[in-house]
């Protein structure tokens, strides 16, 4: 397989790739390319962080006192930071990129938020358990899960006095689309998840008394639905097989659809909802390899600090300040703006993300410093002006650079050579005039030039 | 005048780069013909208790719900006979004796959420309750009315829901200077030439570069005028007062911008909430109270109206905690010179008809609120912002 083809494909269906891997995989025919890929996110392995205060308050065979529930809601806001830092150090350290790529894709599709951390991680692990199994599991996991059920409503969605809220959204924002459904189709659905709830440890609880186990009519047929056969219908519309394709498309081809492509990825998943043979479809596309899909996403703002992090390992010593920075760039993970997700694409920048964006790279990793030096001059300032910034500003900055491992990796390739392998895409004409005009004082000074340029938030 | 003709018939046409700011200010001011209006929106988070912020003082259902939490009737500061202001609010009195002030009761909406995620995300992109909006209302402005990200200024570092539209953002500072020393780095100046590039905004590399030249220049712009005036000092000493003082920099330096968005964090009063929400309260009136001052002493006050919301009020008895819970309707503040309908606007909430959580019930969509300040005073056309037709009120 071609290295810019291994590298597009690595962008997409995982952060980046290094030179070692990459180079290992040149010899390889694209069926083993994506062999590879894929055994290496067969696995799921759960991420955990130790909630061990609040687990036994939470095996209770009681009621919660005041007490322990305010008990549970502080922790929680604690470690949700925490669990949001090993989320993205998992993302910045994993082998299996396809399954934790596809696990923040899913993230945004099934968007859900709560306030509690055990809840919270519990759904986290459900997206990563399913996010390459079978669709029609995958949501029913979902409507079932506790995090879900209060961040919908569903717990409140009772014989006596539904609410559609779960309902609604099933069919808008997770598996049909705007359009595709009627009003009386969410009355009629919501029906059959009442009574879904969940006891305290969060597992799933059916309240018999609330379910309402009478006839259901749901898209001209009728029958006392309960959720699961809600799922089996909506997935034998062939339009649920086309909203998941498009969302994916965009993912993970390009921000404007191709109908064809996009048809055709819709026949190959309604076969069998299965989402490790979709993908495994488009990666195997050559419309996937074209030229105009090739460094032609805006990365988001975890897969530009991802990419980055796989690049110079960088640790926070301070879980606030990694939160704070991903609230400067507009995604905090675990916590999206509501239950439609981040937009995406272009609605990532703003004025402030894009000057954001081009100064954090040399910010975190070199003292802010942007070598400007011209072709056979030598870099006077360097040092002086990083001093500068280590005594002011950067003495705030509570993280640690791992640069040894950048010149590891990188040992093999030349400062030339060097920007295939950081940026995904092309050059600008211009900005790679004025690039070849500077001179390149080293690897390190080379690659912060190189992170500073729209073109590496692009992949 | 004599310095001015001079300043101008000066051969030296670089000779403007040496006039002192505030000069450069003063002719700005007298050039312009056409002043616009500014709408600054101070967004209280975390719910505001509007019942014990305007308070309906002559109820007994009121002091019956709230038997350790009620402000008592001795400590009102009295506007009729049946609401009263919270007594830290002595400054935003003396506004509403001047006549600048605005009090609409019973604001919210259908079907009210009592998240506060969910509610302020509904107040700031003016979705219905059972809607998701990605664009907020400021940010539709944007795209239907804005030229330029300082069309729009949020004073903080990130942009919220609110600001952000489809093709257009606004620009979020705390400081304009070091929003601006973000930008300065050399190296990204020699990235401008390609903004020669004529398919730009064709594809997503392009936009980047668009958008990075936008905010350069935003960010020099934002930076140069504001530094034309001279904050004034005379605030209170809080991050809020700071905001504002920020914002009347802005207005004062006669920035183009139309619409500045502020918060007051910590309304969420679950416990204790006497003493907080007190304090709360009068940081808020002290604040705005110096704001109105600085731009009256600048002759900008005219030209500019605030808006005071939060996300919900809160629940009509207290708990158990000495606090209130998440509620529903809420009062909200109109403040403005220009104001067609003084003091209050409509009557107090009705005590005696709650929902089923105990909640008050909304009288006026806040949406109405939004399309009265687009129609009214901005000047445009509501329904290109709020998709919907929302009719104007007539407060101003």
């Amino acid at each position: 397989m071609k290295p810019q083809e291994i590298q597009h494909l690595y962008w997409r269906a995982g952060f980046g790739i290094l030179p070692k891997p990459l180079h290992d995989l040149q010899k390889k025919s694209k069926k083993a390319v994506l062999n590879d890929l894929f055994f290496k996110s067969k696995n799921d392995s759960p991420l955990r962080i130790d909630t061990s205060e609040i687990d036994h308050l939470l095996t209770n065979k009681g009621k919660l006192s005041d007490d322990e529930k305010k008990k549970i809601q502080q922790y929680s806001r604690k470690k949700l930071i925490e669990l949001n830092a090993a989320w993205i150090h998992r993302l910045g350290t994993t082998d299996a990129v396809l399954r934790e790529k596809m696990t923040l894709f899913w993230a945004n599709v099934f968007v859900c938020r709560d306030n509690n951390v055990a809840y919270m991680q519990r759904y986290n692990n459900t997206l990563r358990q399913h996010a390459l199994g079978d669709f029609r599991a995958f949501v029913n996991a979902i409507s079932k899960e506790a995090a879900m059920t209060k961040y919908l409503n569903t717990q409140q969605n009772k014989k006596q006095k539904p609410n559609e809220n779960f309902a609604r959204e099933l069919m808008e924002l997770f598996t049909l689309g705007e359009g595709h459904y009627t009003e009386q189709d969410i009355k009629e659905s919501a029906r059959a998840f009442t009574g879904y709830s969940h006891n305290l440890k969060g597992d799933f609880v059916l309240r018999r008394f609330q379910h309402d186990q009478g006839e259901k009519t749901f898209f001209g047929k009728t029958g006392n639905f309960n959720g699961e056969d809600i799922v089996d219908i909506i997935l034998e519309q062939e339009q649920c097989a086309r909203f998941i394709s498009k969302k994916i498309y965009k993912y993970f081809v390009n921000d404007s659809i191709d109908e064809n492509h996009v048809e055709a990825m819709t026949r190959v998943f309604y076969k069998d909802y299965n989402i490790a043979n979709l993908m495994h479809f488009i990666f195997n596309s050559d419309w996937f390899y074209d030229a105009k899909h090739i460094g032609s996403k805006i990365k988001s703002p975890i897969e530009f600090m991802v990419g980055m992090n796989r690049l110079v390992p960088i640790q926070f010593s301070k879980p606030r300040q990694l939160l704070y920075i991903q609230k400067q760039l507009g995604q905090i993970l675990l916590d999206p703006p509501n239950v439609a997700g981040w937009k995406g694409g272009r609605n990532w920048i703003d004025s402030n993300t894009i000057v954001l964006r081009l100064k954090l790279p040399s910010m975190l990793l070199n003292n802010a410093y942007i070598s400007k030096a011209e072709v056979g001059e030598e870099d006077t300032m360097i040092n002086v002006k990083k001093n500068v910034f280590k005594k002011g500003f950067g003495k705030r900055m509570d993280i640690n650079c791992d640069w040894e491992t950048f010149t590891k990796n990188f040992n093999s390739i030349s400062i030339n050579e060097l920007q295939n392998y950081i940026l995904a895409g092309a050059m600008n004409p211009d900005t790679k005039q004025y690039i070849e005009g500077l001179e390149k004082v080293s690897k390190k000074e080379y690659s912060i030039q190189l992170m500073s340029l729209p073109e590496y938030q692009m992949c | 005048m004599e310095r001015r003709k001079f300043l101008k018939q000066s051969s030296l046409a670089s000779s403007l780069f040496f006039v002192p700011g505030f000069i450069r200010a003063f002719e700005d001011v007298v050039t312009k013909t056409s002043r616009y209006k500014r709408l600054v929106i101070v967004q209280l988070s975390g719910g505001n208790d509007g019942l014990n912020t305007v308070v309906p003082y002559q109820n007994d259902l009121y002091y019956k719900n709230r038997p350790t939490l009620g402000i008592p009737k001795s400590q009102i500061l009295s506007l009729n006979d049946e609401i009263g202001l919270n007594h830290n609010l002595v400054p935003l009195k003396n506004l509403y004796d001047q006549g600048y002030l605005t009090i609409i009761n019973n604001v919210g909406y259908p079907n009210p959420v009592r998240s506060h995620f969910r509610s302020m995300d509904i107040w700031q992109t003016a979705s219905d309750a059972n809607k998701y909006l990605q664009t907020g209302w400021i940010g539709r402005f944007l795209d239907a009315y804005g030229k330029h990200p300082y069309d729009a200024i949020e004073i903080d570092d990130s942009l919220s829901l609110a600001m952000k539209g489809e093709g257009l953002n606004g620009i979020a500072t705390q400081n304009p200077k070091s929003l601006f020393n973000l930008t300065r780095d050399p190296y990204f100046k020699h990235l401008k030439a390609v903004q020669e590039d004529a398919h730009l905004s064709e594809h997503n590399l392009g936009y980047l570069y668009k958008t990075m030249i936008a905010a350069q220049s935003s960010a020099k712009y934002i930076y140069e005028t504001s530094n034309t005036v001279a904050a004034n000092n005379d605030y209170p000493n809080n991050a809020f007062a700071k905001q504002l003082r920020t914002t009347a920099q802005f207005i004062n330096s006669n920035l183009e911008t139309r619409v500045f968005y502020t918060a007051l964090n910590g309304f969420d009063t679950h416990a204790n909430q006497k003493n907080r929400q007190n304090r709360l309260l009068k940081t808020y009136s002290e604040s705005v109270m110096a704001f109105v001052d600085d731009l009256k002493m600048n002759g900008t006050f005219k030209d500019t109206l605030i808006l005071t919301f939060s996300e919900f009020g809160r629940r009509v008895q207290q708990n158990a905690s000495t606090g209130t819970d998440h509620g529903t309707a809420n009062n909200i503040f109109i403040i403005g010179e220009n104001l067609k309908q003084q003091g209050i606007f409509n009557g107090a909430p009705n005590l005696n008809e709650l929902d089923e959580n105990g909640d008050l019930k909304f009288e006026i969509d806040f949406r109405n609120i939004y399309a009265t300040l687009l129609d009214k005073w901005l000047e445009v056309d509501p329904s290109k912002v709020l998709n919907n037709t929302f009719k104007p009120l007539n407060f101003i």
